[in-house]
């Protein structure tokens, strides 16, 4: 309990002494999680919606793919996406490993199933009546394509947040792809893994106050915005 | 607009939902579609109305094929209406709004017709907080707004109280009388096909298996067919 009460004091201490290296930890955890929530969700808002209201052969299967890979664990994919990044991997030229682009790339591989299987639960259900509804208002594809984003923006943004909130929870994949390298590839989660492993418990904590806090913040913003519209 | 079916047939799982060789329906007619349950009302309506695709035979309108203009000058109000998430004079401005019409315009518009179906109260209402008989008057009002030449109409007052539907039914007939478009109406009523329509088609197993006046269906020539649907309630 004591390590509870301190990691309190520690995450306000943390927050008011402006410290500049835990700062960029912040920075760089903010930074990879929505890059990566970002690119995730262009690719995943209009996949998620095309497979939600087209019908073809092999569509079933999709989406079972599609649901297994949301819940593919994150140190799967961090070791797959780091053998891929060895020097003498396939993508090695690029030398990514141990790069905050690696790290971008790993969330973005964990959030876009997730996003897209959100996104296709949403339009399934509604997107036939969406859609019948434009075209017997004499809607083209293109205004189509619109009513369906205003109509299931609800269903969008919850993708999204739960996207990003996975994102920004998660430590395998960029613990692996990432090494935690201090002042490089330091985030707030696996600097809360970090210091487990040190027995800083009331630090780790403090450090796990201010991750949720900063993910209070954004999805109030973004709840804000989606009931201004 | 005069629609003529030439052999469509519509299946699902191998097994044919609608079967019709020829049919028309002619511009200026208001049918009523009648039939029991599973009967192909519904899938030949939304085959008109260009929403169910992969069906064979063909549609023409006013002897050409389904095409943009048609889109445009076509509209389907559904039985459980989809509204669109915002006020309900937005629904019915959004015909509106797709086709490019002016603000001025739009609000002349929708302005008489929320003062005709007499929903001023509710014209800032959302759509999502309104009663069933609201709903359905909203997408009528809906449908009306940029004056369809075919309309159609899929069972528009089941499951709505008897005021709304009597509103409806006066709002219809209004609209007949004052465009003469073509209007199809799915409807399980024969007492408001008999009071509404002046053309019935009657469905069975996916064909129409009578079409005439309502008092050629319902009077004493009636295929003893239909009597039989009547006389145990099944329409």
């Amino acid at each position: 309990m004591d390590n509870f009460v301190s990691g309190f004091q520690d995450a306000i201490q943390l927050i008011i002494s402006l410290d500049p290296e835990f700062f960029e930890i912040v920075r760089l955890s903010m930074v990879v999680s929505l890059t990566a929530t970002f690119l995730a969700a262009i690719v995943a808002i209009p996949f998620g919606t095309w497979l939600g209201i087209k019908d073809f052969p092999g569509k079933r299967l999709l989406v079972r793919i599609i649901y297994t890979l949301m819940s593919m664990p994150p140190v799967v994919i961090g070791l797959v996406l780091f053998l891929l990044f060895l020097r003498n991997g396939p993508l090695g030229e690029f030398r990514l490993n141990f790069t905050a682009t690696a790290m971008i790339i790993a969330q973005f591989v964990l959030v876009t199933p997730i996003i897209t299987g959100v996104v296709f639960n949403g339009t399934k259900e509604r997107g036939p009546d969406i859609q019948a509804l434009a075209r017997t208002m004499g809607a083209s594809p293109t205004q189509t394509v619109w009513l369906l984003i205003k109509e299931l923006r609800i269903n969008i943004l919850s993708a999204v947040v739960t996207g990003y909130g996975r994102a920004m929870s998660e430590v395998g994949a960029v613990m692996v792809v990432g090494g935690n390298i201090k002042g490089h590839t330091r985030i707030m989660t696996t600097t809360i893994a970090m210091l487990r492993n040190m027995g800083e418990y009331s630090l780790a904590i403090a450090t796990g106050i201010v991750l949720l806090l900063i993910s209070f913040l954004i999805n109030s913003l973004l709840y804000h915005w989606q009931q201004e519209r | 607009m005069n629609i003529t079916i030439d052999s469509i047939t519509k299946k699902y799982n191998n097994k044919a939902v609608l079967d019709i060789p020829q049919m028309e329906f002619q511009e200026g007619q208001l049918w009523g579609i009648l039939g029991p349950n599973g009967s192909g009302k519904t899938t030949l309506v939304r085959i008109i109305a260009g929403i169910l695709d992969s069906c064979s035979g063909n549609v023409l309108y006013q002897g050409e094929e389904y095409s943009d203009s048609i889109k445009m000058a076509m509209t389907l109000v559904f039985q459980r209406p989809y509204l669109i998430r915002s006020t309900v004079y937005e629904n019915i401005a959004y015909p509106l709004r797709l086709r490019g019409v002016s603000e001025q315009e739009i609000s002349t518009r929708v302005d008489d017709l929320i003062e005709s179906f007499n929903i001023q109260s509710i014209q800032e209402q959302k759509a999502w907080t309104l009663s069933g008989g609201e709903a359905q008057k909203v997408a009528l009002a809906r449908a009306l707004v940029f004056k369809p030449r075919i309309l159609i109409l899929d069972e528009p007052t089941s499951n709505i109280d008897p005021e709304s539907i009597m509103q409806l039914e006066e709002k219809i007939l209004d609209y007949y009388r004052k465009e003469k478009p073509t209007i199809l109406m799915v409807t399980h009523n024969i007492q408001q096909a008999k009071r509404l329509c002046n053309r019935i088609a009657f469905m069975n197993e996916g064909k129409i298996i009578d079409s005439g006046s309502p008092s050629d269906i319902f009077g004493s020539g009636a295929m003893p067919k239909i009597e039989e649907f009547i006389k145990k309630g099944l329409i």
